[in-house]
């Protein structure tokens, strides 16, 4: 492999107390591919990913973002590199006192310093772009929980990030709204966006994943392609837990 | 034989007492409404501080905030106040009024009450929504300035009204340095005129009607920035 990957980890451990719920984990992901990572809960997954922007402080491990090391202890490359990540979280995490409009503006007027107009074009077309097109001068408490995981799609998007990290986007979703929210997520594949998300739905994982990395105690156990992992995967507790979805979730 | 008349004649006297006596203790309130409003506002300010500091500062800071809450929350405010104007500010020798002692020291109170107003609505905020704020790049000044406090401060107006009827009586202590609020003179124009009843009475009406409007203020405001479908 001679590109060089958009982002890489290596070496990443976090404990609470005696715990170690991330075990020296190492991740690659290459421009406009789509990571997957599976596992049981508590098994690590959120942990990963909030290490990755450093809103969860590591014990050990190190970043490159296009080939260049993060330094986190200077604050203005950690905020820089924070919004080059887009990151959106199983439970929305919308401002609650903000509409919609002004949920994705405040990061570019506040964060990147655009002007209130220019901020405002900006997030009315991101905003369209995830079909809120009618719903932009919302509060939170107005939209359905669809909505407001777009609402923060859209916000993460309106920073232009390089990578977008999604901690289980659609498991806080009634099951009818969950399409919307993944038919965005397949989009955004389709024009290229890198991304790693972490998910339950494997029929999901298994038709659009580049690749899935499975994460079980804080360990990363096997990564491969879908088909690998699903129907040839080497590890005992990969094939156990796949099997175990499948029973719950029905077909893959 | 005393008479239905004196009665009549004692309550014309009641009313022509208040009525003689009411443009100076309406001008007092005037001296009552700058000191509360003085005080809320040092209070608010120095309070967010605060709260800041103990919600989010190490533990040094949550230290000093934290004895600074049990010192003013502790100690009666006439000897805070006495402490200050005829104590600390005697000693270092600041020349400074009775009214702004007065105003300084209601308002160091009221910060400390303030504050843990203000700590409690932080802390009753989903902590997801600065993490998020911190995704976006943020530092944490900006999001505790434009997404913790603007949520905290709405949630804060009902005990903030609480806080605000309990300075209003406060204030009237500040007579005790001399400040010519509405007690003082209630007891000044009382004291000469030996018409007690009406003008303390009339005092009482006056704090009352200013406990009235400010809540009632407080309450619209509250109204006016609640958020729209956010359900308290
Ligand atoms: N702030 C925390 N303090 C203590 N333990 C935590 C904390 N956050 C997560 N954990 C523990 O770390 C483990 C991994 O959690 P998490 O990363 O959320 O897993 P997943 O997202 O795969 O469900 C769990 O055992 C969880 O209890
Ligand atoms: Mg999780």
């Amino acid at each position: 492999m001679t590109q060089t990957p958009v982002l890489r980890i290596e070496g990443m451990t976090k404990r609470y107390g005696q715990k170690e719920v991330l075990r020296d984990a190492s991740l690659s992901v290459n421009e406009g591919q789509l990571k997957i990572l599976i596992g049981p809960s508590g098994g690590g997954k959120s942990t990963l990913l909030q290490c990755i922007n450093f809103l969860v402080t590591p014990d050990a491990g190190r970043v490159w973002l296009k080939g260049e090391e993060i330094v986190r202890t200077q604050k203005k490359v950690l905020y820089e590199y924070r919004q080059k990540l887009g990151m959106i979280f199983q439970d929305f995490n919308l401002f609650d006192h903000l509409t919609a409009l002004h949920n994705v503006t405040i990061g570019l007027v506040r964060v990147k310093g655009m002007s209130k107009q220019d901020a405002r074009d900006k997030a009315v077309y991101e905003l369209e772009r995830v079909g809120l097109k009618d719903h932009i001068s919302k509060y939170p408490a107005q939209l359905s929980g669809g909505q407001k995981q777009r609402v923060s799609i859209a916000r993460a998007l309106a920073m232009d990030p390089e990578v977008m990290l999604l901690d289980e986007p659609t498991s806080a979703l009634d099951p009818e709204l969950i399409s919307e929210v993944l038919t965005v997520i397949e989009n955004l594949r389709a024009n290229g966006m890198t991304m790693v998300m972490s998910t339950h739905h494997m029929g999901f994982a298994r038709e659009v994943a580049d690749e899935i990395v499975f994460l079980e105690d804080g360990h990363i156990l096997e990564v491969g392609t879908p088909d690998k992992i699903f129907l040839n995967a080497e590890c005992d507790r990969t094939r156990a837990f796949c099997s175990k979805i499948l029973e719950l979730y029905g077909s893959a | 034989m005393p008479g239905v008349g004196d009665h009549v004649v004692d309550m014309t006297e009641s009313f022509i007492a208040i009525r003689d006596a009411l443009p100076y203790l309406l001008h007092g309130s005037m001296v009552t409404i700058g000191l509360v409003c003085g005080a809320m506002l040092l209070g608010l300010a120095l309070g967010i501080v605060l709260a800041v500091g103990h919600v989010y500062g190490g533990q040094v800071i949550r230290s000093v905030v934290g004895v600074y809450v049990w010192f003013f929350r502790g100690v009666p405010l006439l000897v805070l106040l006495f402490l200050f104007y005829f104590g600390l500010f005697s000693f270092l020798n600041i020349n400074l009024s009775a009214f702004t002692v007065a105003a300084l020291v209601l308002g160091l109170i009221s910060a400390a009450y303030q504050s843990q107003i203000f700590r409690g609505a932080i802390l009753s905020l989903p902590e997801g929504q600065f993490k998020a704020a911190r995704a976006l790049g943020m530092s944490d000044r900006k999001s505790i300035c434009y997404i913790i406090l603007p949520q905290a401060l709405r949630l804060s107006i009902p005990a903030w009204s609480n806080e605000y009827s309990i300075v209003l009586k406060d204030s009237a202590v500040a007579y005790a340095l001399g400040v010519m609020e509405m007690m003082a003179r209630a007891h000044f124009v009382a004291s000469r005129t030996y018409e007690h009843f009406p003008l303390y009475f009339t005092a009482g009406v006056m704090f009352l009607i200013l406990t009235y409007l400010g809540t009632r203020g407080l309450g619209f405001l509250e109204k006016k920035v609640r958020i729209p479908g956010y359900a308290r």
